[in-house]
């Protein structure tokens, strides 16, 4: 098993979330969502992103609309839908009692017990 | 010195190199193929990316004269990340996690690299790991023992089969693993296959014009009329090859049917005679019984000279099939062509030897009196060997049967037939004659001689074998035994229904045709049989009684004419009395 293979996974699980929540602030075009996940360091490459907004669109919870740009070609705006909050509060839920959970774990304290021992 | 592209990328216009070109066609393509498993998405995905890469490729463009060169391209897809990044994420979010891909694991899909039809072969090879070839070859192999259901199995698979499509679909249905590194390969060898062939193309059309020239060239001088006529050759073309390669199927078919009915009819006769099973049962060929070669030999021959074109056949519709398929070499054409000479010249061997072993026809002739009472009905009887035969029917088929007499092995035929004619003299005569063929006249008399025929009088009834007996080998030797009974004037003739089949064209004044004329009585006249009992129905076709009634004689005693109608009748009779009318 390699170490970037299980990194790659840790981030892509989260990817989903992090773009739902980035949409939640405002409606953005691709790039800018590229842009806030690679200051967060949460993805390496940009292709990584493309089939997951087509993915997160088809399934209902994204919509987008065209927008003409000065600097290039027309950007594709994506924004959340009715459903896509939803999702989004659903996994916020989650994601607290994950942190709680996965910090519970890692940073447990050796018990009495086991010191004895 | 570089040439350069214009491209339109997401609705942007660049100037671009060709081999950068080339590479981002390469990394798009790449993109899109490693993006197989979410077919409807994918055109959309791909033109957000092309968007995308317009877009950082722009940032990077400082004037509008500035041209895209390779290290921007390779630039822009570090910043995108490599084609397995996108399928990655794919993989990632499938409901299954796909595991690593390992050799067992393949599917099967058609290949449409490599087909002929609809490349259901070349994927079963695939999926098997054989070559294609063998399983196009096991295909049409199989279609004789199936009777040709497998052929309506084709159609099926050719619709329920998937077409390997994508590289990774290539790769599944090959057993390779699906990872970048294996795509990437795959990529490559698809791209040179497509430059030789646009190579091969453009050598064709001269060496020295470069290939994109030429295409400039040919886009520039195709007017409406000559695409037409471009686009119909094409179908030609076409319709040709699929002719061409169902003629393939067709030749193959018979040839491999052919062949295999060959190999099953040598098998099963060398099989039977080995075992001493088919005397009976099949009827072979004549000569092979008689000639000097033994009879396996001569199944291979003829083996040989039937089967040898029907291999011939048979490759050259494989290479009509498959370009795979080599020629045979001089050397083996050569031999083959060989070994087919001596073929012919073995059976022409045996048939002159077979001709010459029959060559001459010898016959034996017994005479005897029949003391018959003149005024009783003389009675002819077949009768069968029962204790030898167990054929019950006599003479149901003319032919022979191999019959132990005792610890003898002997044959028995049933080649026996009689007529009856007159004779001028007061005493019943029986003639029998029995002929064979032999090399020799002098062999051919001793073994007509040798044939042991047999027939009995008792109380006017005269008894006929309905067959007659001889050494086993015999067979095919033109055994035939030939009675004639020559009975007086006024006898009167019974022919027992045992008779039925064994008369041989004997003349009656009805003209009552052989098959009739059992179960009936005749009268001998001063010519020949006459039916005492028979019904019109039996008289044959070309009687006409009233034609009797008729008579012209002109003799010695001078010239008679005679009229009758029913009681009536009137004679002129022209003699040395002179003429005179009653």
């Amino acid at each position: 098993m390699k170490i970037e293979n299980t990194k790659a996974q840790m981030r892509k699980g989260v990817l989903e979330y992090c773009i739902l929540s980035i949409l939640q602030h405002g409606d953005a075009y691709t790039s800018e969502i590229l842009s806030q996940l690679k200051d967060a360091e949460l993805i390496v490459v940009e292709g990584t992103i493309y089939p997951l907004l087509t993915r997160l669109k088809n399934a209902g919870l994204l919509s987008y609309r065209w927008e003409e740009s000065t600097s290039g070609p027309p950007r594709k705006y994506y924004a959340l839908t009715e459903n896509g909050i939803l999702f989004l509060s659903e996994l916020n839920n989650t994601w607290s009692s994950l942190v709680n959970s996965v910090q519970a774990v890692t940073s447990k304290k050796p018990t009495n017990d086991e010191q004895d021992n | 010195m570089n040439k350069t592209i214009n491209i339109n990328l997401g609705s942007i216009f660049f100037h671009i190199d060709e081999s950068a070109y080339q590479k981002l066609k390469q990394y798009l393509e790449a993109i899109r193929r490693s993006l197989s498993d979410d077919p409807q998405g994918k055109d959309e995905i791909i033109s957000d990316i092309e968007a995308r890469i317009a877009e950082l490729l722009s940032e990077r463009v400082k004037n509008e004269r500035q041209v895209i060169n390779e290290t921007d391209i390779v630039e822009v897809t570090k910043i995108m990340g490599q084609p397995e990044d996108y399928a990655g994420d794919e993989e990632f979010f499938e409901e299954q996690p796909k595991t690593q891909k390992s050799r067992s694991n393949k599917k099967l899909f058609r290949d449409g690299d490599d087909k002929f039809l609809g490349g259901v072969s070349s994927g079963m090879a695939h999926y098997l790991g054989i070559d294609t070839f063998w399983m196009r070859v096991i295909w049409i192999a199989l279609t004789p023992f199936t009777s040709g259901m497998n052929l309506l199995l084709y159609p099926f698979l050719w619709i329920l089969l998937p077409e390997a499509q994508t590289t990774a679909e290539k790769l599944q249905m090959k057993g390779e693993a699906v990872n970048i590194s294996n795509i990437e390969k795959k990529i490559r060898e698809e791209l040179t296959d497509i430059s030789a062939q646009v190579k091969e193309g453009a050598s064709d059309f001269s060496e020295k014009v470069k290939n994109t020239d030429y295409k400039k060239y040919e886009k520039k001088a195709k007017s409406g009329l000559q695409d037409i006529l471009e686009t119909l050759g094409k179908i030609f073309k076409i319709l040709f090859k699929i002719l061409g390669k169902f003629m393939g199927v067709l030749i193959i078919f018979i040839a491999a049917s052919t062949l295999l009915c060959l190999i099953i009819a040598l098998f099963s006769w060398v099989s039977f005679e080995v075992i001493g099973f088919g005397g009976n049962l099949v009827n072979f060929p004549i000569f092979i019984y008689d000639s000097i070669i033994p009879f396996w030999l001569l199944g291979i021959l003829f083996f040989i000279i039937a089967g040898i074109p029907f291999i011939v056949l048979f490759i050259l519709g494989l290479r009509i099939l498959s370009s795979n398929v080599k020629s045979i070499g001089m050397t083996t054409k050569l031999s083959f062509l060989g070994i087919w000479i001596v073929a012919i010249l073995g059976i022409s061997f045996s048939g002159i030897e077979f001709a010459a072993q029959r060559a001459h026809t010898g016959a034996a002739i017994f005479k005897q009196d029949l003391v018959v009472a003149p005024s009783e009905t003389f009675t002819i009887k077949m009768i069968e060997n029962e204790e030898l035969s167990n054929k019950t029917r006599l003479r149901y088929n003319e032919g022979y049967e191999t019959v132990f007499d005792g610890d003898q092995m002997k044959l028995l035929s049933n080649r026996v037939q009689f007529d009856i004619k007159h004779t001028d003299g007061n005493v019943a005569r029986i003639k029998i004659r029995k002929s064979a063929e032999a090399k020799s006249r002098l062999k051919a008399n001793t073994l007509a001689e040798s044939i042991d025929y047999d027939f009995d009088l008792t109380e006017n009834n005269l008894l006929l074998n309905g067959y007659f007996l001889t050494v086993n080998n015999n067979k095919y030797r033109e055994l035939y035994i030939d009675i004639t009974v020559y009975l007086p004037e006024g006898t009167t003739l019974y022919l027992d229904k045992s008779t039925y089949s064994f008369l041989d064209d004997v003349r009656n004044v009805q003209k009552v045709h052989d098959r009739d004329m059992p179960t009936h009585l005749y009268k001998m006249t001063d010519e020949n049989l006459y039916c005492l009992d028979c019904d019109e129905d039996d008289f044959g076709y070309n009687y006409d009684p009233n034609n009797d009634n008729f008579k012209l004689q002109i003799d010695e005693n001078g010239i008679l004419v005679k009229l009758s109608n029913n009681a009536d009748s009137t004679a002129i009779k022209i003699n040395k009395s002179g003429i005179t009318i009653d």
